[in-house]
């Protein structure tokens, strides 16, 4: 059990975040970590679904169970007065779920019919067949939903399963707000038991091999071709991490539309409302991928693609501009403060930090870190993640 | 401007008057310090040290309900240009010294007005106003610049469209508001975008981007030179502005519940849409908790019988606007496939219906206003929001709508509640119901 625990000035708020640490990455049936994540409010040994979200709501938390691609969990939101109940009832929902029977159909079917939906937005269909592109056959391939049928044949014995192998990957915690550091740290210590010791953590996934170089997905009702172009880059924990998110904001996902890719694709040429570039999206225990989007007509699709792998090829060939680099350095180091806002903000950043073993949180290291990265070792690190010959392409088009 | 006072010691002219107004909100922290500059604009500054960053945003009073006849879409084309050149900034320059500067810009335009905010490190905010400043007084409308932001937008427009949500929203409050301004696109059509060129842009911002018909927040962590800050860049513009429209209500609205019927995509979508009084209107804070009663968390009525018990619809939400001519009330559901959408609408209709009929409990009616407290509470934490939200409330309303407003909300009983539900929530009496259905089951 790892527990983080801080006082944030500001808003009479409490966050806390307790998770455990296997995922969609972890499961063995697809849509298994997100349906356990959130059967975990529907119930425990005391309570029903109703009374938690009853007692909950009566005092104005925001209580919430969730499942995602590295870890299954509980946030809590409440008002600082209640920051004791808050960790209560974070804790027994985390470790005492009852997966019953009836709220575990209904919960799959409601992300069954969620992942339905989703379908019906063009971008995102686009994207789904760019993450299967990209990793198949590793689980990232996929929705962290699954798939349909996978969802209604997940049942109360699989979520209690993964639930209580998922214990043997550890806790994680954090707490911020306005609160007595000590007072939580040791309210938390005495929740939060040892994880079981007759169980064993789950394998490492499948690696990412991925499918062709080009994917066209039909697309039944858009006015808008929607493309994706990229590759796998690195995890989160990688050493050219730092130098990626430099090379990202020069491509594309600074401020506004700065950036190589959004200039020339929106300010230049005209093509698209929405248009960014990102170099370690998704980043996180696996490798994350360098991801450029474009929606844009059908009719000039080519020439977005034309101007995206051009960009990316520049960037690798010519390099960058000691100006762009400074800009790029300057923009990530003033967003911190903003990262650093709230409590809930913090309670995020706590928890990533802890789960990744990164000192996130320290600001001072953050501004070392980006400081000393020169023009040479970002060009360089351009070159060895950044492949212009290795570019996939995923490209929705309407029928 | 620097004069000797009389006591021989250096002061500094005021170009303002402070404006009466109180110097804490209960709904916002912060120390409030409110003023209107010789020129008429108004400043707001939101003194709260919680981090070392400050938002600078700037309203205007004039959004859709404000384009003239043939040239819908201004007001948001006019937001576009407002990046793409001044004298002082080539196009897209703004974005690259804001990144400079490691900071965020972004503008959104509305039906009542349109707002450009920066959000900036505390010791370098006031770069925002040197860029306000030029926006204002000589921004270029270059004619290629126009007509290439004329495609992005046009992108914008097609990509609302893809959506189905997005394009059921606009359909819905097109039928409610039709004849009104608020049933226009705040985009616009394609057929008035290119009709909208160089010429309708200026005339739109000379009338209204003036300092006399602009409200300034700016929040966060403020030395004591804030204001002469403020005054020292947009204290020297010039006012005259053009006299807004004041509020207009809506003379035609549905006379009974119109249906609205669209095939898109797998999966069947339905926004119920009812008239609802200004954001100013007495009846509109206690309106408020009726939403929050009828959807806001898994306790509400339309999530727990919808959803949770009879498990028709995937999640099920209601909500409430808050405009200068009228507010609206929506009910949104997204039906399990198998499920007869009719079945929902009826479930729906039956549930507004017994807000009067099953009128909350004590209890009941406390948990909403905890969770409303709470909501706001948790949607204020941020710098941002906070100037966010007291400039919508100058430009629209007035500062103290925020606390009047939260305040109304908490101290809302059960007898006020069915009063506006009696009055308010009558779907038979006038409103839009739409459905996004399936296309698989066209005939």
């Amino acid at each position: 059990m790892r527990v983080r625990v801080r006082r944030v000035e500001g808003s009479p708020v409490v966050a806390v975040r307790l998770s455990l640490q296997a995922g969609a990455r972890e499961e063995v049936l697809p849509g298994q970590s997100l349906v356990t994540g959130r059967m975990l409010a529907e119930g425990t040994s005391r309570r029903d679904w109703r009374r938690i979200a009853e007692e909950s709501e009566g005092k104005g938390m925001s209580l919430e169970s969730t499942g995602n691609f590295e870890s299954i969990g509980v946030s809590v939101d409440a008002l600082a007065q209640d920051w004791e109940l808050a960790l209560e009832w974070a804790a027994e929902i985390l470790l005492d779920p009852k997966f019953p029977a009836d709220r575990c159909a209904w919960t799959a079917k409601q992300a069954a019919a969620e992942l339905e939906s989703l379908a019906d937005q063009p971008d995102v269909k686009t994207a789904w067949g760019f993450l299967e592109q990209l990793y198949t056959p590793h689980p990232r391939c996929r929705p962290v939903h699954g798939s349909v049928e996978s969802l209604l044949a997940l049942t109360p014995a699989d979520c209690a399963a993964f639930h209580r192998r998922a214990q043997a990957h550890g806790i994680l915690a954090s707490v911020t707000g306005v609160v007595d550091e000590d007072a939580v740290r040791d309210r938390l210590t005495s929740l939060l038991g040892a994880a079981p010791s007759d169980v064993e953590k789950y394998p490492a996934p499948q690696a990412p091999v991925g499918l062709g170089p080009r994917h066209v997905i039909s697309l039944e009702e858009s006015d808008q071709a929607h493309l994706y172009i990229g590759h796998l880059t690195v995890d989160r924990r990688h050493s050219d991490y730092a130098a990626l998110e430099l090379l990202a904001v020069i491509l594309g996902s600074g401020s506004g539309l700065t950036g190589r890719i959004p200039t020339r694709i929106r300010e230049r040429e005209g093509l698209a409302y929405t248009t960014y570039a990102q170099t370690t999206a998704g980043s996180g225990l696996d490798a994350g991928r360098l991801l450029m989007y474009v929606g844009t007509s059908p009719a000039t699709v080519e020439q977005a693609e034309r101007g995206v792998v051009e960009e990316v090829t520049r960037l690798v060939a010519d390099g960058i501009e000691d100006a762009e680099l400074e800009e790029a350095r300057a923009y990530l180091l003033g967003r911190e403060p903003f990262r650093r806002e709230t409590a809930r903000q913090w309670a995020d950043l706590l928890i990533e930090a802890e789960e990744y073993g990164l000192p996130l949180d320290d600001f001072e290291h953050r501004k070392a870190e980006l400081e000393a990265l020169d023009r040479p070792t970002v060009e360089a690190a351009a070159r060895r993640h950044v492949h212009p010959e290795a570019l996939r392409v995923t490209v929705g088009l309407p029928e | 401007m620097i004069r000797r006072g009389s006591s021989g010691t250096r002061r500094r002219h005021h170009h303002h008057a402070a404006l009466e107004a109180p110097t804490r909100l209960k709904s916002l922290p912060g120390q409030i310090r409110l003023e209107r500059l010789d020129n008429g604009l108004t400043v707001c500054l939101l003194t709260n040290r919680q981090a070392p960053v400050v938002t600078s945003a700037l309203f205007y009073r004039a959004g859709t309900r404000d384009e003239p006849a043939g040239h819908g879409g201004v007001a948001h084309f006019l937001e576009h240009m407002m990046f793409k050149g001044t004298a002082l900034y080539g196009p897209g320059e703004i974005d690259r010294i804001t990144q400079s500067l490691g900071g965020v810009n972004n503008a959104f335009t509305s039906h009542d007005g349109t707002a450009y905010y920066f959000n900036f490190a505390a010791d370098r905010w006031t770069e925002a106003l040197k860029i306000e400043k030029d926006r204002i007084e000589r921004l270029t409308l270059d004619p290629e610049q126009v007509a290439s932001e004329r495609q992005v937008i046009l992108e914008e427009i097609a990509m609302y469209e893809s959506e189905p949500w997005d394009s059921l929203e606009m359909a819905v409050h097109e039928r409610l508001f039709e004849g009104h301004a608020y049933g226009r696109p705040v985009l616009g059509t394609r057929e008035e975008l290119l009709a909208t060129g160089g010429e309708a842009l200026r005339d739109f911002h000379s009338r209204f981007y003036r300092p006399d018909n602009a409200v300034l927040v700016v929040a966060g962590d403020l030395g004591d030179d804030a204001l002469d800050a403020v005054e020292r860049t947009l204290g020297t513009l010039p006012a005259g502005a053009a006299v807004r429209r004041g509020p207009t209500p809506a003379d035609v609205l549905p006379t009974s519940l119109v249906r609205l019927e669209r095939r898109k995509g797998e999966v069947a979508r339905m926004m119920i849409a009812l008239p609802a009084p200004a954001g100013s209107h007495p009846d509109h804070p206690a309106l408020r908790l009726a939403s929050t009663l009828l959807g806001d968390g898994r306790t509400s009525r339309l999530q727990h019988a919808l959803v949770e018990d009879e498990q028709l619809c995937v999640w099920a939400a209601a909500d409430l606007s808050e405009g200068l001519d009228a507010s609206l009330m929506t009910f949104a559901a997204e039906v399990v496939p198998g499920v007869e959408p009719a079945r929902v609408e009826a479930r729906v209709l039956e549930l507004i219906a017994e807000v009067r009929s099953r009128p909350p409990s004590e209890e009941e009616l406390e948990r909403c206003r905890q969770m409303a407290a709470a909501d706001w509470v948790f949607g204020h934490e941020k710098v941002h929001q906070q100037a966010v939200s007291a400039g919508l409330a100058m430009a629209i309303f007035d500062l103290e709508h925020l606390d009047r407003h939260l305040v109304e909300i908490l101290a809302t009983s059960t007898d006020r509640l069915l009063e506006v539900a009696d009055r308010y929530l009558r779907p038979e009496r006038g409103g839009v119901v739409g459905w996004s259905l399936p296309k698989a089951g066209a005939a």
